[in-house]
């Protein structure tokens, strides 16, 4: 991660955060429109970073990997799926169903996946077409069963949804209460206390996002510090150099590609089953793509890729907080009143990104590229 | 010429003919095959259900001229990924081109007239609107072409951000300023455009529409600039190999700007003519998930003009049918976009279904495209 | 290679088997969503009286018996949109499939994928002689007026198709329109009532739907009707395409919990799916919510500790009284106002006090009898 493009991330999402501040300063505390606007986007950056880092793993090995969309649509509708058929047929009880619908999801993301590592690794599909066809399948496939499970009276469902097993819940970490006895120490003033809320809700996560952000590290570990990372590395870089001394290609290559599966099904279980418990068609709207311009905007690290999450995440903070307060936007701001034009600034941010005025993007060298011996 | 030499050279034609015809057919074949197992298993009848999609789709002349209606913006924006995928470029953003082209005909069509204060003939107003819809859908596909020409920055994540640039954009004109302000007029749409704006109909009753063979004569005009001309051996060369195409002395960086950009103006042509011949108008909801649809054409026909056109009206049928297939038997729609994933699955691992119906392969293997690095 | 051929087969018994064993198993039917009634349902009496038409179908040559008279056929057409969107269109649907029971109609739906093929699916109805067309969307106004002048003797209901009653409307199409206003200004006001900060929130798909809007405004005028103090904080979904503004549950989710965050405590769901979102992440913070279009005590089971009630339009009923009104031949012509009121309490019946009850029931009955308005224009303007 080179510190020019960290620090441009750093300013752009500085920039996100000071117009919401600046604008709703004369109703809230800076500090809770900061706290509650970072909350948000760590939440939503959750399935972008996990999505950048399915994409990492697989692009690393040289396997490109436009089917993170469909492989996260996919794995939303299987582990919603697997957690309502727990909680409906066999009776589980919440917990059980819901941990068995994770689990169902990061399976279903790792299988799609292995259809695009043997059309791409084996059979040397053009890796891009390979991608496109996960994305057409999962929507044909999420549509179709969606719809004769939960219309059809025939089904086992009878043509209803069930009551859904229930969300992942937040996992309260005491940090306010910390910040708060520690406010204590220093005479408890009120800029103290409320401090301490946002900063608290920060830190009140549900435990996709935080894994999100355990794997980050993990995973920037695992590629860095770690033998299986530099072999990955080398196979995406120089594959026919790694062969000759005697790593094998293309098992890293599957297993890297079905890592990054796994990694795209926990992005999926997060739509539905730590957001909302139901599924609809379509309902990954796009985020797998973001997720690739995140990785790329990343520079393909696992920081890079989070923090360019981040960004996109912020943004649509942004988006929904400036709604709380548009009333007091002064007209002659009327461009930040209009969600459409704000909704397009990450979307331009990455296509500069990509022009190399701050630097340029690399990808691994054998990205794309089939090996052949 | 000599007799036996045109026998070799029909022999070899044979070769590529069945080659590039006969597994795009297995392909389809197989998918269908599939697609009536899955609709047996899940407890339908898949003859009836393939009734009905036949019925619908070429059952009568209204059938036909539905299917043609489908089959036309089908047809172009297959051609305009094809294009790019001659010019070695990938173009995900059939989707933002076509909106962008749509809206710029619309406006021209409907409001052209107000602001000069005065109607336009038919002949003047018409080239206009359509002139937009290519100049709006060339930008938007010559921006990502510059920019993986001059910087490298990959064209099909530019693309895919201009795509999103352009939803956001048609989204908000259609929401606010482009908004039609009849005030019983609720929804994000044009106002109508004016009579001398439009492509008329073929047959009066039915609305299959002269776009559609507008469709056909673009799928001549793109085969005939890619083989007959210099500038099209020039596309098909970078799209070959940049690098020797760079030492043949073609201007690579104009060239790859250009294809996007022509790509682009196809895509944006298959919005212009939904909205000139069919709907007068352009609305949120229109022609939605075009883009992907659009490459599955495009590889289907194996990039070639003629099997663009062909793979346009198979998947034409497969939605337009689809609408009486339903209605005979209830069987979801979604069935259709799993039959499509298959084609294109077969299609693009076209090993499958030579193992399969036991064929070998003939010839070398075509790129498509290149890693983010090329 | 073998071993992908081996793969391959595996995943597919695999899916065979997955989808073999959805068939046979037998288990107990899911809740059943009961419409409830309640005293909270505003009675239908602004229909326009109608002159019976004429129902002799035409002879014409189609694959159906819906040619018969003896066959009372109905054709529901979709938006851009799913049958099992568990909201709008499924309820139209529902009201169909009433008359299938009470009726003995035979019902069959079509869902449009492209806007452009309304035209196309009302004639595929319209061609096999159906004798109603349910449309169900503004949308699809255009296209039901134009069908209703090329079949003039099928019946076709329109809904939330206001009719411009200012030129004449065919005879045979009547559009089937709720007043979203007052269900909103009815849970605004239930709202302004419960909150204890004072600051109230409604997360909506795009108000570029006239329905959405009314719900929206009305939330203000009813909140602002009981303590012009309230803060009302309604978020609007329109920075994404029409496909997607209303099934967008995880926007929702979110959006209610940043407002959760600035205070809020009472939360409003209207618009779909998106709504949903906002209902349970509102519920799942222990924070008031009121759903939308049903009583979504019954289909939102996440939401129901907290649910405080929910701004109903009663779809189904309206679909299916205009259903009937066209087999018994007294169909109306114009505009049809359906039913809207607010849902019962249920769980939290015990926690709303009685006083605050007894102005709910006050400002019901001044919104029937017209003392009390909305002050809410028909569309945005």
């Amino acid at each position: 991660m080179d510190w020019r493009r960290f620090g441009f991330i750093a300013f752009i999402i500085a920039i996100l955060f000071g117009t919401v501040v600046i604008v709703g300063m004369s109703q809230e505390p800076p500090i809770l429109i900061i706290g509650s606007m970072m909350a948000t986007t760590i939440a939503v950056a959750t399935p972008l970073t996990l999505g950048a880092l399915s994409g990492l793993f697989c692009e690393r090995s040289g396997v490109v990997n436009i089917g993170i969309e469909g492989m996260m649509l996919a794995a939303a509708f299987f582990g919603w799926l697997a957690s309502i058929y727990m909680s409906a047929i066999f009776k589980f009880p919440i917990a059980p169903s819901l941990i068995i619908g994770v689990i169902a999801a990061i399976v279903s993301g790792g299988l799609f996946a292995l259809l695009h590592a043997v059309l791409s690794i084996t059979y040397k599909v053009d890796q891009i077409i390979g991608g496109t066809v996960i994305n057409i399948l999962a929507v044909g496939v999420t549509g179709f069963l969606n719809r004769q499970l939960f219309f059809d009276k025939s089904s086992v469902f009878h043509g209803e949804v069930p009551h859904a097993a229930g969300i992942l819940p937040i996992i309260h970490l005491p940090v306010k209460e910390g910040i708060t006895a520690l406010c204590g120490l220093f005479g408890s003033s009120d800029g103290c206390l409320v401090t301490a809320n946002a900063i608290g809700k920060i830190f009140d996560q549900k435990p996709i996002a935080i894994s999100a952000v355990l794997l980050v590290f993990i995973s920037h570990h695992i590629l860095f510090n770690t033998r299986w990372g530099l072999r990955t590395r080398a196979v995406g870089e120089y594959p026919k150099a790694a062969d000759t001394v005697g790593i094998n290609v293309i098992w890293m290559r599957y297993s890297n590609v079905v890592i990054g599966g796994c990694m795209a099904g926990l992005a999926g279980a997060y739509f539905t089953l730590e957001s909302v418990p139901s599924f609809e068609p379509l309902m990954t709207n796009g985020r797998g793509f973001i997720a690739l311009a995140a990785l790329i905007f990343g520079n393909w690290t696992p920081i890079g890729a989070w923090a360019a999450s981040l960004v996109f995440g912020a943004s649509q903070a942004l988006q929904i907080n400036l709604q709380f307060f548009r009333e007091s936007i002064p007209p002659e701001w009327g461009f930040f009143q209009n969600a459409y034009n704000v909704g397009q600034i990450p979307y331009i941010l990455t296509m500069l990104i990509l022009t190399g005025i701050i630097g340029k993007t690399t990808a691994p060298a054998a990205d794309g590229q089939p090996y052949e011996k | 010429m000599e007799k036996k030499d045109l026998k070799e050279k029909f022999k070899a034609l044979l070769v590529t003919v069945g080659d590039a015809v006969l597994v795009p057919l297995l392909a389809v074949f197989t998918a269908i095959i599939i697609g009536g197992i899955v609709i047996a298993i899940v407890g339908g009848d898949p003859f009836a259900a393939y009734k009905g999609l036949f019925q619908g789709a070429f059952g009568s002349v209204k059938a036909l001229s539905e299917t043609g209606v489908w089959a036309t913006p089908y047809i172009f924006a297959g051609l305009a990924v094809s294009l790019a995928f001659k010019g070695g470029l990938f173009n995900i953003g059939a989707e933002g081109q076509l909106a962008l082209g749509a809206v710029a005909s619309a406006w021209v069509g409907y409001a052209l007239p107000q602001m000069l204060g005065f109607d336009l003939p038919w002949f003047i107003h018409l080239p206009l609107a359509i002139g937009a819809g290519l100049l709006f859908g060339f930008i938007w596909g010559a921006i990502p072409g510059a920019l993986k020409a001059y910087t490298g920055a990959h064209e099909v994540i530019n693309t895919i951000m201009m795509n999103y640039i352009a939803l956001n954009w048609v989204s908000y004109l259609l929401n606010g300023p482009m908004k039609d302000k009849n005030p019983l007029n609720v929804i994000a749409r044009t106002p109508l455009i004016a009579e001398s704006a439009r492509i008329p109909p073929i047959f009066a009753g039915l609305r299959i529409h002269w776009g559609f063979v507008l469709a056909i004569v673009v799928a001549f005009i793109v085969w005939w600039v890619l083989w007959k001309t210099t500038f099209g051996f020039e596309i098909r060369t970078v799209g070959i190999n940049p690098d020797a195409a760079k030492y043949a002395g073609i201007n690579v960086k104009r060239i790859m700007t250009l294809t996007l950009g022509l790509s682009g103006m196809l895509a944006g042509l298959a919005g212009t003519v939904e909205v000139t011949a069919l709907n007068y108008r352009h609305e949120l909801g229109f022609s939605t998930g075009y883009g992907f649809d659009a490459i599955a054409i495009a590889l289907l026909g194996k990039t070639h003009p003629a099997g663009v056109v062909l793979a346009a009206i198979l998947f034409a049928a497969m939605r337009n049918g689809a609408t009486r297939m339903q209605f005979l038997t209830q069987i979801p729609v979604d069935i259709i976009s799993v039959i499509q994933a298959l084609i294109l699955l077969f299609v693009a691992a076209d090993a499958i279904v030579r193992y399969i119906y036991r064929i070998r392969r003939s010839g070398g293997k075509v790129v498509l495209t290149r890693g983010w690095g090329g | 290679m073998k071993k992908i051929y081996t793969l391959f087969a595996l995943v597919l018994v695999a899916s065979m088997l997955l989808a073999a064993c959805g068939a046979p198993a037998a288990t107990p039917a899911p809740v059943a969503t009961e419409a409830a009634a309640a005293a909270t349902v505003a009675p239908a009496d602004t229909a326009a009286p109608a002159e019976p038409t004429a129902t002799t179908a035409a002879a014409a040559p189609a694959t159906d018996d819906c040619k018969s008279p003896d066959l009372f056929c109905v054709g529901v057409v979709t938006d851009v949109g799913k049958i099992d969107d568990k909201s709008f269109n499924q309820s139209a649907w529902e009201g169909a499939k009433q008359a299938e029971t009470d009726l003995g109609a035979k019902v069959q739906y079509i869902e449009t994928t492209d806007a452009k093929d309304y035209d196309k699916n009302i004639s595929t109805f319209g061609d096999a002689n159906y004798d109603v067309i349910v449309t169900i969307g503004f949308a699809l106004g255009e296209a039901t007026a134009k069908a209703a002048a090329t079949y003039p003797d099928i019946k076709f209901i329109g809904v939330d198709q206001f009719q411009d009653t200012t030129k004449p409307v065919p005879a045979n199409l009547v559009g089937l329109v709720f007043p979203e206003d007052q269900a909103g200004f009815l849970v605004g006001a239930l709202a302004a009532q419960m909150t204890k900060t004072k600051k109230i929130g409604g997360v909506f798909g795009t108000d570029a739907v006239p329905p959405v809007w009314r719900y929206g405004e009305g939330y203000k005028a009813g909140a602002a009707y009981i303590d012009p103090t309230v803060e009302v904080t309604a978020v609007y979904h329109n920075d994404v395409g029409f496909d997607k503004t209303f099934s967008d549950p995880e926007w929702g989710a979110t959006t209610a919990n940043g407002m959760i965050d600035k205070g809020v405590d009472v939360i409003f769901g209207g618009g779909g799916k998106t709504g949903n979102g906002a209902v349970i992440a509102a519920a799942q913070r222990n924070v008031y919510a009121i759903g939308v279009d049903s009583d979504q005590y019954f289909t939102l089971p996440e939401a129901q500790k907290m649910l405080l009630s929910s701004a109903m339009k009663l779809i189904t009923p309206g679909v299916f009284d205009l259903i009937k009104m066209a087999k018994e031949g007294t169909f109306p012509s114009g505009n049809y106002v359906g039913q809207a009121g607010y849902a019962p309490y249920h769980d939290l019946d015990s926690v709303v006090p009685d006083a605050v009850k007894a102005k709910m029931q006050e400002i019901f009955k001044g919104l029937l009898d017209g003392s009390i308005k909305t002050g809410v224009s028909p569309a945005k303007p």
